[in-house]
């Protein structure tokens, strides 16, 4: 469903991806996991549009993305949770998940995915006339998941969802990501520090160093990798 | 002293309108547009030209004035704005172009409608009297009653419709609201465009009443600046009070310090200073409400 093939980019002549492939097939949930500055966003930038690659090939269905704009790969399906939740602080949260339904049109279905994203985060039902900006960090970040289900994606990028949130609503949020994906078909792209969350609710994963993929595979084989255990998940159990 | 509030209401409205017009544009682009009052005066000639000159209705002369304001930020954006703010990492580099921008429509004022001072016929006769308190001419009520309305239009413009949600957007969180699928350069020129017009709507107004003359542009640009930076720049709430704060300081001193002489301005100067010491940031200092 989503190829990235061979990209390279760099800000000021520092190398921030080399040559770095992933391909993510429908129905998957895949998870980039690495340290800080290991690239993990700038995929993601270059997924969405809104960085364009030096380098390489982002295809999406079969067709290439990495020269269109950032609106037009929203239309063509791909939606972004960007990291640090990006709320948009002094608008309603009716209006931010109004906001999330921008690239379409049909007044029914949009009332449609607003009930569905309303039930799966019944907490938004009780925020709806609130600013976005006096909510909780978890409260957040179900609003701007839900704010990205309201644009009706096939493919779902998550950006550190579990970043700042309170450990109880991170188990919340992972429940969702799973029923998302399982329930709504939606394939997702998962990048987390938090290795261990992203590796237990993914089905595949690429651990990335400094700007390349070190290592792939399944993410329960991952889980009881020897070098997964000393990178990324703190060498703990 | 219900003359001097009744006055101040007139007038804030009128610099709540500019001011609207101003700080969406800062909000959007993060472009102080300093050529805001030369638009505001474009606007006033053109009403002079279809109302004024040609005597067709007002309310055609304003609609035209409206859409060519309209279509003058929206070129302006597309062919000057954009590609600075693409290429320039510096945001003098906009506000050099503004302030260009501004001597451009004088000199371009200055060819096509020439220097003199011009008026229109009065829009209605008569005048209201409340008993020698409140004294208004019905045509400053009926420019009054216009301001607010288009301050309430445009405010439920940008609460309830799409557009106006996605301009919102826009002005808090760009990369956000990228990913929404908002088109920055498309919403970016909309804004634009919203401005100028607005801009030009209140010269379209005030010409009815205080005329218009080329030499209304940069003052009125520099009192635009000032009603955003006492309200907080980019805060819609912020323009209306900066506006409306500005219009009664102007009526009350007017009429406290007429004896001492034409200080008004002077007075309001440092206390905008002193006000901008303690709060740099204005009244709502804080991206777009």
């Amino acid at each position: 469903m989503l190829k990235l093939e061979n990209i390279e980019h760099y800000y000021d002549h520092v190398y921030a991806l080399k040559k770095v492939s992933i391909e993510l097939n429908e129905g998957e949930t895949v998870a980039l996991i690495g340290a800080n500055g290991a690239g993990k966003s700038s995929i993601l930038r270059i997924i969405t549009g809104l960085n364009k690659p030096k380098s390489g090939t982002v295809t999406f269905q079969g067709k290439a993305i990495n020269k269109m704009s950032p609106s037009q790969i929203v239309q063509a399906g791909i939606v972004m949770v960007p990291e640090g939740r990006r709320v948009f602080p002094y608008m309603s949260v009716r209006d931010n998940l109004l906001m999330g339904a921008f690239s379409r049109s049909s007044k029914t279905e949009i009332k449609n995915s607003l009930d569905q994203v309303l039930e799966r985060f019944p907490i938004l039902q009780e925020r709806y006339n609130q600013s976005a900006g006096t909510l909780s960090g978890g409260e957040q970040q179900m609003m701007v998941i839900g704010r990205a289900l309201m644009a009706k994606p096939k493919l779902l990028l998550l950006d550190e969802p579990s970043l700042g949130i309170a450990p109880k609503l991170v188990a919340e949020i992972a429940r969702a990501i799973i029923q998302i994906n399982k329930e709504e078909k939606v394939s997702v792209l998962l990048v987390e520090q938090n290795s261990r969350m992203a590796l237990r609710i993914s089905h595949r994963a690429y651990a990335m160093t400094t700007g390349s993929v070190a290592i792939s595979g399944k993410s329960a084989d991952l889980l009881e990798d020897d070098r997964i255990r000393a990178a990324y998940l703190g060498g703990e159990v | 002293m219900e003359q001097i509030l009744v006055n101040g209401a007139y007038l804030g409205a009128q610099y709540a309108l500019i001011a609207l017009g101003l700080t969406l544009i800062f909000a959007l682009m993060n472009v102080m547009n300093f050529a805001h009052g030369q638009m505001y005066v474009l606007g006033g000639f053109v009403t002079y030209t279809i109302y004024g000159q040609l005597g067709m209705p007002y309310a055609l002369a304003l609609f035209v004035t409206a859409i060519t304001l309209a279509v003058v930020g929206a070129v302006v954006e597309k062919f000057l704005f954009r590609p600075v703010i693409k290429r320039s990492q510096r945001d003098e580099s906009t506000m050099l172009l503004a302030a260009g921008l501004g001597f451009f429509l004088d000199a371009v004022i200055l060819l096509v409608f020439g220097e003199k001072q011009r008026g229109v016929p009065k829009l209605i006769n008569g005048v209201f009297n409340w008993d020698f308190r409140v004294i208004m001419p019905y045509d400053r009520i009926l420019i009054f009653a216009l301001a607010v309305a288009c301050i309430i239009g445009f405010m439920l413009f940008m609460q309830y419709s799409k557009t106006g949600r996605a301009l919102r957007a826009l002005a808090q969180d760009r990369d956000a609201a990228q990913l929404m699928g908002v088109d920055v350069d498309r919403y970016g020129m909309t804004g634009f465009a919203l401005g100028a017009m607005l801009a030009g709507i209140v010269g379209g107004l005030l010409v009815t009443i205080t005329g218009v003359n080329l030499g209304m542009g940069g003052p009125t640009s520099t009192k635009a600046f000032m009603m955003v930076m006492i309200g907080g720049a980019g805060v819609i709430p912020g323009a209306i009070f900066g506006g409306l704060i500005l219009g009664f300081m102007e009526s009350i001193l007017l009429s406290t310090l007429a004896s001492y002489g034409d200080i008004t301005y002077l007075v309001i100067f440092v206390s905008l200073m002193i006000f901008l010491a303690i709060r740099p940031n204005g009244l709502m200092g804080k991206p777009w409400g």
